[in-house]
């Protein structure tokens, strides 16, 4: 794996806490003096928050058109409107 | 093609949605909390599902009933009768994350969106539904597992450089 995938690969096991401590201090350490690392460990960081939220927004989706078809069906749509007359 | 979650699913809100609506109108919610609260429990039931992080012996319907009632009462910004709402909210499991906003502006969210789907449908599968690699390599096929995994640090390094671009182009503009 060429040098810049295997940082990247470096950098995903200290966000998911897959590193041993040993090697978690090493890599805090070489943040603190190398702000292009820093940097790409906050973006990295970001890609992995924007990740979970758009799969979250996905499945929303999902879940929306599923009630929607249900909703369709008198019976269901009768079983849950009428708790709220 | 409808996959047994789909039928799992189907299931799930046609016993439990009804429980959980009677519940929030006990409460005093509306309809449309009701739906939400429903939704977002199911969602975070599924998360942690995937992470092996449930509770044992507790079944899905409890599970889900559970954190609806918590999310309701958070939407209602009531107190539990015994336990405060962030201590009921930990021991039940609500991410801290669940309600944050979008880590990105909106017109940057459909950019990335739009540029690089199947990077995008490639790290979920990898990151939020936790499929192994074999899965990924065969549902997206790669013909080795190695291939499989350069292509996933590929298209993060694509995405968080992206992510990177954004962000200088707003300090520009």
């Amino acid at each position: 794996m060429r040098k810049l995938l295997a940082e990247t690969q470096e950098i995903e096991q200290y966000l998911l806490h897959e590193m041993p401590a040993s090697a978690r201090l090493l890599f805090q350490a070489r943040m603190l003096v190398a702000p292009a690392l820093r940097e790409k460990v906050r973006y990295q960081r970001k890609t992995l928050q924007l990740i979970r939220w758009l799969a979250r927004e996905e499945k929303r989706r999902k879940l929306d058109d599923l009630l929607e078809r249900l909703m369709k069906e008198s019976s269901f749509h009768h079983s849950i409107t009428s708790i709220f007359k | 093609m409808r996959t047994q979650e789909d039928q799992w699913l189907e299931n799930l809100y046609r016993h439990t949605l009804p429980r959980v609506a009677a519940m929030v109108y006990r409460m005093g919610g509306h309809l449309e909390m009701a739906k939400d609260v429903f939704q977002d429990a199911v969602i975070i039931y599924l998360e942690k599902q995937q992470a092996q992080k449930l509770p044992p012996g507790v079944s899905a319907e409890a599970y889900i009933t559970g954190i609806a009632r918590i999310l309701c009462i958070r939407q209602l910004k009531k107190s539990g009768p015994e336990l405060s709402l962030d201590e009921m909210t930990e021991n039940i499991g609500v991410p801290s994350d669940y309600y944050a906003p979008p880590p990105v502006a909106r017109p940057v969210l459909d950019y990335i969106r739009s540029a690089g789907k199947r990077c995008l449908q490639l790290l979920q599968a990898f990151y939020y539904d936790q499929h192994s690699l074999s899965d990924i390599a065969a549902g997206f096929n790669f013909k080795t597992l190695h291939s499989a995994s350069v292509q996933k640090y590929k298209c993060l390094e694509k995405v968080r450089e992206q992510l990177k671009q954004s962000d200088y182009a707003e300090t520009l503009s």
